[in-house]
This record gives structure tokens, sequence and C-alpha cells, in this order.
């Protein structure tokens, strides 16, 4: 699979059935296009989800799919008109093409475009290949100290990079993450790079919380099974010496957390909603409503987002490495998709064709 | 009932079980409070509920409590230390002192004041008496332009500011209030003192409708029995010529209207719950997240509300006067109950002891 020349890539068939096909060498699009050789990818939920589901609510995989989208690479090509990248600049790639021309795109919400084509969300094809395109301005230059592993988790970051400016995390506040996956933690240790000064991490798992703590959370809580949410915030907020936090961060899709976390804001507080789980769930809305709390929906990353997350890593404010827990070769690449359906390791690494 | 020197009041004892009772004519706390005769209040949903159930949520009727908060009246007396009012001005009354110390009060929440005193809330008496006393600066002096009976809106009218100021609606937008009582009404007022171009009306009695319209409301809607909240929100979108609304606000508190709300609302829209409901309800949380709505919960109004209320009808931008549907003595104060509960009327005035 390291023929020079070729396009090795890994291609979602149907569900659990995947393998590695040659693809054509992608062509620059227009001339502010740059052709990335891939380095580095991290896998996410959602790639492992069309892995066990062969779909995501209305996205479906009608035909073979190259999967990922969290990938760093080398800029291998440049079109004419480039001005920021040079052959040689390694860089995070933020895959996602939207239109530029519709409302959304033109007022600074170019993540709610209709048109976006995003890698990995059928039908477009993913970053778990060789070479990839994207425009300039959707490639973010790596400093000489960031690595390219380190590159492979911008892409989360960025994800907790917009959960945390919808919320306008203060200095000095207390957020409380539900969930402590690889989104959970990077906003944790986000929350903590904006100022908050008490960050709560809540999950099941205790390994999960030790992580936490190492990245950035001060306290750490395991709601008790059969506890109501309003029963799990009170404890929650006993935790933390009876002040009720005014951030509270969703990133694990539950209706648990969810709920509990509207019960635990205090008034007038901030809630986003981050994680994805059951469509519908039931929720407290005569407790949002007494309460004044605001509700953000939060998805992917919008203006600002990659860029500030480089410089997060660059500035040392945020440490992603501590996430990556397994490192796999390309040919392996299906091996790190079992480790996750297995609910093993936090960020996996998988490396390029030709690392 | 109308012997002078005393303070005839409307008592509700337990459900169903209404008095008239004498209560001392209330003294001033202070030297910035005045005293105000009452002349006319309007009954509401809550006060409804009260006589219904005795109880909303925790706030239980544990001692015979006076009624009614939604009033305006005379000053008769005022304290040493008032300047902004004289006796003889008509005035519409702001029910609830808050505590000025805490934190909400002094960041200007005091809506969320724990230590809130609300009128005809448990344990604190009503304003469906004779005279009542509150700080200068919680009431807003009516222009001469501006009648009693209309001052006895200006409450309801703040929630509907309240609610508008929230969502911020803009010049020209779009906007669908679900629940065309007396509150929804208002809010298609509002929305459209605030700009709004196209206002779209929701609920399931066509008067109900007919009145929005006469109101402020440019589209109306009635939602089929049996239909989800997808299917509703598309046929809204229908009605709107495809262009999902920029704001919803539920004025309703049904859980029907709150998922159609979320459906109907195009990305990156603005949702604020206003009407009370079942607690609990079922919520379309992906539909929320993936296109990155906000959500503000609304209770009550906070601080310059009443003065843009008592504006809006002073300059003519909001026309109260067409919810007034009946007019009844303060003797006949059960009758106006028995008519909300029949579903009767839309806005009930109850005079005050001395018309």
């Amino acid at each position: 699979m390291t023929v020079a020349g070729q396009n090795p890539s890994f291609v979602l068939k149907k569900v659990h059935e995947v393998s590695f096909e040659e693809r054509p060498i992608p062509k620059l699009s227009g001339p502010r296009d740059v052709r990335i050789e891939i380095k580095q990818t991290g896998i996410c939920g959602s790639d492992v989800h069309y892995y066990t589901h062969g779909a995501i609510g209305s996205f479906i995989v009608k035909s073979p799919m190259v999967l990922g989208h969290e990938s760093a690479g080398v800029v291998a090509e440049a079109g004419s008109a480039v001005t920021s990248l040079k052959v040689g600049d390694r860089v995070a790639l933020e895959p996602g093409i939207p239109c530029r021309y519709c409302d959304h795109c033109k007022a600074g919400f170019y993540n709610l475009c209709a048109d976006m084509k995003f890698a990995a969300t059928p039908p477009y094809d993913g970053t778990l290949c060789r070479y990839y395109v994207l425009p300039e301005d959707f490639c973010v230059k790596l400093p000489d100290t960031v690595s390219l592993e380190e590159g492979a988790l911008i892409e989360p970051l960025s994800v907790a990079v917009h959960v945390s400016k919808l919320a306008k995390i203060t200095p000095g506040s207390s957020a409380i993450v539900f969930g402590a996956g690889p989104v959970g933690l990077l906003c944790c240790a986000v929350a903590k790079a904006f100022g908050a000064t008490t960050i709560t991490a809540v999950d099941l798992v205790q390994a999960r919380l030790d992580l936490a703590k190492e990245v950035a959370a001060t306290h750490t809580f395991i709601p008790t099974r059969g506890d109501s949410a309003a029963e799990s915030a009170a404890k929650i907020k006993e935790l933390l010496g009876g002040k009720a936090p005014q951030f509270a961060i969703d990133a694990s899709g539950a209706a648990a957390s969810v709920n509990t976390a509207i019960h635990v804001l205090a008034q007038g507080g901030i809630y986003v909603q981050a994680g994805m789980g059951a469509s519908e769930i039931t929720f407290p809305i005569t407790e949002f409503t007494i309460k004044e709390l605001h509700a953000h929906g939060s998805f992917r990353y919008g203006p600002g987002d990659y860029q500030l997350a480089v410089e997060l890593v660059a500035s040392g404010r945020v440490d992603v490495k501590k996430l990556i827990t397994h490192r796999v070769k390309f040919e392996d690449a299906e091996e790190a998709f079992k480790l996750v359906v297995k609910g093993q390791g936090v960020k996996i690494l998988i490396g390029g064709p030709i690392v």
C-alpha cells in the first residue's frame, strides 16, 4: 500500500465491511486549492458509527466511502493562487468545504451551510487515504513546535473550541462537562484555557475521570445509577461546596446527562449541547424556564475555531498529547475501529500510507 | 365592600373556596414606598391555577391568600423619600419586590431573586384588594393617554416584552408564536413593535387566531391533531412560502408546540420558552443541536420591561384594549375566575373595590 504515485484509501463498503482500494490521486479543483499528503488521522465516534451502523440520521452510506476526517499532513502541491502555504508545510486539515455563497456562509456560520461537503459524511470521501485536496483557507499551518500527531487532534479540539465560544465561558467561572471521551476531555481543557477555575468532569468510568483530572478537571463525579437527574444534580452541588456551576456542556448525548445538566446549572446559566445520542429525550422544560437558562446547540466548528485550536496547542495552553492512547499503521486501520467499538482507548491515531 | 378606611380583599382559602375579607390597610414599610388604591385587575392562568389546584409546582397555598397581580391604580399615599410619584398619580404595578442585595439583583436579573416577594405567589398576598404597597420604583406612572384598564394589561405585556428582548427579535424577521392566549397575543404584538414583519400565530382555536390577526399576526396556523411535530413544522413552512422563521416563542406550555417550534426554526434560530405546562416533555435534542439553535427560558420580567411596556402602549405601537373581553365588578370577582376556568374570554378585568 505504499506504492508511489497511487492513492491508497481505506473504504467502507457497508456495515463492518471495509477494504483498501487504490483511488485516483485527486486533482486540485481550482487555483486556491492545495493537495495534502496525509500523515496522521484520528478516529472518532462518528467514523465508528458509520462502520457499525452505515448511517447517522439522514446521512446514509449508499456507495463505498473513504472514512476519516481528523487529519494532519504535509502540503504536496499548491495551486497557482495559493499564498499562505507552500509545498512541505505541515498542516491540520479542516475537512469541510462550504459553498461560500449562501446566507449562512456569508453571515459567519459556514458550519450550517446546506451544501457543505464534509469528509466522510456521505457521499463525500474522507481523509484515510494518501492525498486529500482542500482550499488553502481550510488548512491551518502547524508551527514547528506542534507535531503531526498533535495536528490530528486539532479537529476534535476545534469542536471543543466551538462549544466553549458558544458558551462564552468566562474567567473564574465554574463549568461542568458531561462525558469524558475525547470531546469532553478537550472541553475541560478549553474551559480551563478560557479561564474557568472550577471544572467538573462527569462520567461513569473512573479511568476516564482520572484522565480528565490530568487534563484539566478540578473535580470529578460518577453518577449513581438509579438516581434521578435532580438527585445527581444535588450531589454535584454538594461536591462543589453548594455552588451551582454557571456553564454546563454535554459531550455524551445521554439523556440522563442532559437532564442533570439542566438541574445543576445556576439560574441564568448556559448550557451547550455538543454530544449526540437519542434524537428525542425527556427534557425538564419547566426547570429550564424558571431558571432562565440559555441553551445552545453546537455543530462542528466555524470561523476562527481551527486557528484558535492550533494557537492553544502551540502556546502550551492545551496539551492534546495526553489523549493519544494508541497508534496503528495505515494497513491496520480496521484494528483502530475495532478498538473503539470495544470501548478501548481515548484517541487512536492511524498513520498515513506514507508516514 | 366599598367602606372607606377598610381594605376589602378577595381571598383564596383553598381550592375553589374564595371569600371577601376585610384586611388591615397596609402601611408603608419604608420612606420609598407608595400605597396604591387598586382600580383594575386582570386575571391570568396562574391566578386561576391556584383557584383550581391550590398550588403551582412547589408554591403551595397553605394559608388564605389574596389573589391577583395584574393591576393598575391610583397613588393614595407616598413615603417621605418618594420623588417620582405623588398622590393621585395613576400607575401600573410591578408586583414583585426583590431583595436588591443578592448577586442576581445586582447583576440585572432581579426576576431570579431567591427572596422575591411576588403578589399572589404563596405566601404573599396579591392585589385583588383595595390598597397595595410597593416601592416607588416598582410602579410605572401612566401617561394621561393611557387608561387604568390598559394599565392592568401592562403586567402581561411586560411578560411579552421580556420574552421578545430575550429573543432579540430583529427588524424584518419572521416569528412564530405558539399559543394565542393573552401572552401569545401580546408576544405577537411586541414582535411586530420590535420590527418583525412576518408573524405567525399558532393555536387550536380559530377564534383566538382571528384575534391574533387583528392584533398583529400576518399568518395563522391550526395544527392537525395526529400530525407529528415535523409534519406540523413543514406545513407551517409551506404557509410561509418555504421560509423557516428565525424566532419561535412558546406561550402555550404544550409539548407539541415546543417540539414543532424546534422543527420549524431556521438554522441558527432562537427559541424562547414562556409558557409553562408539564415539567418534563419529550424534546427533539438532535434537531436542536444540528441546527445550532439557541433557546432561552423566560420567567416574568426584569429591569426596563415595565417601562418599555408602558411606552409601547403610550406610543400606540401596541393596542392592548383588543384583549379585554369582559369586565366585572369587584364583588363579582369569582365570576371572572369561573369564566377563565370555562375557557371563555381573553382578558377579564375585575374592578377595584372603589372603582
